[in-house]
């Protein structure tokens, strides 16, 4: 099953700041609904377990990403994978773009993923408007944590 | 003791035989929840199955490690197809001269195939257990669609030697498995090719399922003491069960027992072996208990028997004026990982024969060519009568795209096209004898029940009104006359697993007069206990409420093929009025004594022999049945019972005529049945409420099939139509009226000249729906969009076809 998911945020941010977030561990850890562990082999490969929960099918994915850092940080991008088990699996990757707005900047993503197994046997409208909401809630905790540090900063 | 006052109105009332609308025996327990269904079986100590399921459709099981979901409390063994080995048992035969897997065996080859069997003391704790087996798998490429697995170099099918011949014949490429052949091929084509008029088309019949209510389980239980083992299951043939279980285990069949208790709806998925029935069988030899293995709903839609996946090029050519010279028709048919296509040994392609439909076609060929795909294994399901509703589409579709090309009136092309009555039995192009039919008759009235004429008309001007920008709703007139073949079959061409398909029939009347009769088949919800009964009643004069109808206990049943394919009626229903006529000749010879005339001096009334000139002198089968067990009867066995085993001359032919009406929104793809007239033919009447059942029931999946179920496929192999969110199972809100008429036209070689129905309204009502489809958009050049007509595909349809504006 073929999952797009694309969007554009806007951070209260500079692009520095942003990118460093992007690719510091404990704030992925933080901010990712359901992420149990995340650990940094190299600056460009990343290793995660997160619990997800897409309507009866909960599980503990553990993945793989490696981090394409080469236009950084205009943009950059990543390629993944995991499995679920019994749940299924996932492969897939991402196109990120950052551009500098005054003090903020605007991500954009479009992310393609081909999901397998039992998710995905539970159709493309559920699955994907779990994405989508997951996806937002993400990036609602990293908004909120970099403002918190700004203010904390500040 | 002579009885008075009941006349003849009465005493055949009384009787409720042939033609009576008998009140089903079997709803009351079912209506109240007391009915007796698999997962009812409850035994002491009795442990539970489940599976782990593979989620690609195409790998190799590098490795599985048990160890985690043994240490769960209450796991009691993890099988795989390591411990299936020694016994052999890691693969098994299908029911189409194939073998699949019953566990994976080095790789898996569609998704939801069983890798592992966990076994413990609840159904939760092997849920759970399941989540913890870890499975290395490596993902392989995969072939979801029949045409690429032809030309693909990946070999699905390692376990089969290459070059070697399948079961049936040469297999020209890895991913094939048969080519079947029937009628003559190149005087076909040379009609074809000289011919004034010739419509070509490819119809696809897509991949749905039978989803019956009850998913497939069975109980196993090994008594190691008494060495028998007795499996409880969802078999629509339990005897067949017993002789493929007997091979299997090396156990005698005098040590088996298969119990089909109340089923849920069986619809052809339930005919097949399934790796579940073997795995609770090993496991409780392996276990010394009882085990238990229910499917759920994924499970079943995900990995158990399918239906249909036919492609259908279709050549048809016929004269300026309309009349048919040839029919050619070359299929390329979607199996699955492995051929387990429940078919007549002979017949690998089912009755697809039938495929000329109801018309008097001179020459035709059919070359239908089985492939492999990494989806999961079946196909011959659903009401299909091994493969006849994908016949009937295919000939319905092709009818209509004819008519297209002479411009010409549907209706009226297949008018002039019908075997007239006067020709049977007619010998067809493909091979089969068609019993009997009167189709212009049925035709006729058809028509004027719905005022064609006038639904033309309206149509007419709707399609105007549309033009003109008044109205954004298209009228569609769907038509449909099937011919089908059911009732297999005899025994000189039609087996399974080389048992012959005759069935049986064994009564046993009582003292007091009532009986119990056992039959070979087993009703999954058509109500056998009900007709049989009345089938029985006519014969033997003995009240269908005075009689017990059993199936579905290999130990006290007589051996049968069981019920799919509408062959109870056809085979068992012979068999039973056969018995029923053995039982009334001997009563006849009780009779004579009782009355002391010889045995042509009697005749038969209703209930009682009475004494030719005398009419006052007479013996009811309630007194001869007394009789038999207290009288000493010079030359005549004491007791009261009789056995046949019937093996039928020939198939039988039922037909229909259905007219369908339906309005379709253009800019939102959603459809309304405004009428749908369902005539069906199929010869004599058992019960016309049990009829009319089966037709509201057969033409509701047809709407299913017809207007937006299937199991389909993305490229990785997932299922996408897993769970009923997405599997469309119609409700009363989606489902219309239907207006069911018949005709009555006997086969000559039945012996109550009954030709079953079952099937019918699947037959029909798929073509009638989908041909309403095209007919909305027939006046704006559609000549063929392909099944199912969900929301989404009709409007893609209309803006196709430049209706969005």
């Amino acid at each position: 099953m073929s999952l797009e998911l694309t969007d554009e945020i806007l951070i209260p941010a500079s692009r520095d700041v942003v990118y460093a977030a992007l690719n510091d561990p404990e704030v992925l850890k933080e901010c990712i609904p359901g992420c149990e562990e995340l650990i940094k082999h190299s600056d460009t490969e990343l290793e995660a377990k997160v619990v997800l929960k897409i309507g009866p099918v909960k599980a503990k994915f553990g993945g793989n990403v490696i981090l394409d850092t080469g236009g950084a940080p205009e943009t950059f991008s990543l390629t993944g994978e995991g499995s679920g088990g019994a749940a299924g699996f996932a492969k897939g990757g991402a196109d990120v773009t950052l551009t500098e707005q005054g003090e903020e900047t605007l991500l954009t993503y479009t992310a393609k993923a081909e999901i397998g197994g039992k998710l995905a046997q539970l159709g493309s409208r559920l699955v994907a408007g779990t994405a989508k909401k997951l996806s937002a809630k993400f990036f609602t905790n990293f908004k909120n944590k970099l403002s918190d540090e700004e203010a904390e900063a500040a | 003791m002579n009885d008075m006052s009941p006349t003849r109105e009465e005493r055949v009332e009384k009787l409720k035989g042939l033609g009576s609308s008998r009140k089903r025996v079997e709803d009351a327990r079912f209506t109240q929840g007391k009915g007796n269904y698999v997962d009812d079986v409850k035994l002491p100590g009795m442990l539970h199955g489940d599976f782990v399921r593979s989620p690609y459709a195409h790998a190799r099981v590098k490795s599985i490690n048990i160890d985690a979901a043994m240490a769960l409390p209450g796991v009691i063994a993890v099988l795989t197809a390591k411990d299936l080995e020694p016994l052999s048992l890691h693969w098994m035969p299908t029911l189409a001269g194939d073998k699949q897997m019953v566990l994976a065996d080095g790789k898996v080859l569609f998704q939801g195939q069983e890798v592992a069997f966990v076994v413990a003391e609840d159904r939760y704790i092997a849920a759970d257990a399941c989540e913890l087996v870890e499975v290395d798998y490596e993902e392989l490429p995969v072939i979801v669609d029949p045409f690429e697995a032809l030309e693909s170099d990946t070999v699905l099918r390692e376990d089969l030697e290459a070059g070697a011949d399948g079961a049936h014949g040469p297999r020209k490429h890895h991913n094939h498995i048969f080519l079947w052949e029937e009628g003559e091929k190149e005087a076909t084509e040379q009609v074809i090719d000289s011919a004034e008029v010739v419509a070509e088309e490819m119809v696809y019949y897509h991949r749905t399922h039978p989803c019956p209510l009850e998913t497939c389980g069975s109980v196993a239980s090994m008594d190691k003491v008494n060495g028998k083992l007795t499996l409880w299951g969802t078999f629509q043939a339990p005897h067949v069960v017993r002789t493929v279980a007997s091979l299997l285990s090396g156990i005698e069949e005098h040590n088996i027992r298969v119990i089909s208790p109340d089923i849920g709806g069986g619809f052809g998925n339930k005919v097949g072996v399934y790796p579940g029935y073997v795995c609770s069988i090993v496991a409780s030899i392996v276990t010394g208990q009882p085990v238990k293995w229910i499917e759920d709903r994924m499970d079943n839609l995900m990995a158990t028997a399918f239906a249909r996946d036919y492609w259908m090029k279709g050549k048809i050519s016929a004269t300026k004026e309309g009349k048919i010279t040839g029919l050619h028709c070359h299929v390329t048919a979607d199996h699955g990982a492995f051929d387990a296509c429940a078919d007549p040994t002979k017949f690998p392609a089912g009755f697809f024969h039938i495929c000329t439909g109801s018309y008097d076609i001179p020459v035709a060929y059919v070359g239908v060519d089985g492939v492999y795909t990494n989806k999961a294994p079946g196909g011959v399901a659903y009401r299909c009568s091994f493969r006849v509703t994908e016949a009937a589409y295919f000939i319905e579709r092709m009818i209509e795209v004819l008519a297209m090309e002479l411009n010409m009136d549907a209706a009226e092309l297949r008018r002039i096209n019908f075997i007239k009555k006067d020709q049977f039995p007619y010998q067809s192009a493909l091979g089969w004898e068609f019993d009997s039919g009167d189709y212009h008759t049925a035709w006729d009235k058809a028509l004027d029940a719905v005022d064609y004429a006038g639904l033309r008309k309206e149509q007419e001007e709707r399609v105007a009104a549309f033009k003109r920008g008044e109205t954004r709703k298209l009228l569609g007139i769907g038509l449909t006359h099937f011919t089908e073949i059911v009732g297999a079959g005899p025994v000189k061409n039609c087996d399974i697993l080389g048992m012959g398909m005759f069935d049986s029939c064994e009564i046993r009347i009582h003292p007091t007069g009532s009986a119990v009769a056992r039959l070979g088949t087993i009703s999954q919800g058509q109500g056998h206990a009900t007709t049989f009964a009345q089938i029985l009643a006519s014969e033997t004069g003995i009240p269908a409420d005075s009689i017990t109808i059993e199936e579905g206990d290999t130990d006290t049943a007589p051996y049968g093929l069981g019920t799919y394919g509408s062959r109870s009626t056809p085979v068992a229903g012979a068999a039973t009025a056969m018995a029923g006529r053995k039982i009334r000749a001997k009563a006849q010879m009780i009779a004579a004594y009782l009355l002391e005339v010889h045995d042509n001096d009697l005749e038969w009334d209703v209930d009682r022999f009475v004494v030719k000139g005398a009419p006052e002198r007479f013996k009811t089968m309630a007194e001869i049945a007394y009789a038999a067990y207290n009288q000493a009867i010079p030359g005549v066995e004491p007791g009261l019972e009789a056995v046949s085993y019937y093996d039928p001359p020939n198939m039988t032919y039922p037909f229909g005529a259905y007219v369908c009406v339906m309005e379709i929104d253009v800019d939102t793809g959603e459809h309304e049945i405004r009428q749908f007239y369902a005539l069906d033919d199929c010869g004599t009447r058992i019960n016309p409420m049990v009829i009319e059942g089966q037709v509201h029931g057969g033409l509701t999946e047809a709407l299913a099939i017809a207007m937006g179920q299937e199991i389909a496929y993305d490229k990785l192999g997932n299922v996408k139509t897993g769970t009923l969110m997405d599997f469309f199972l119609p409700t009363a809100w989606e489902t219309p009226n239907y207006t069911t008429d018949f005709t009555e036209t006997p086969s000559p070689h039945h012996p109550i000249g009954a030709k079953g129905v079952g099937e019918s309204p699947n037959v029909g009502g798929v073509p009638a729906f989908s041909n309403a489809v095209h007919d909305a958009f027939r006046a704006f050049g559609l000549r063929q969009s392909h099944m199912p007509h969900d929301h989404w595909r009709i409007w893609k349809t209309a803006n196709d076809l430049g209706l969005h504006g």
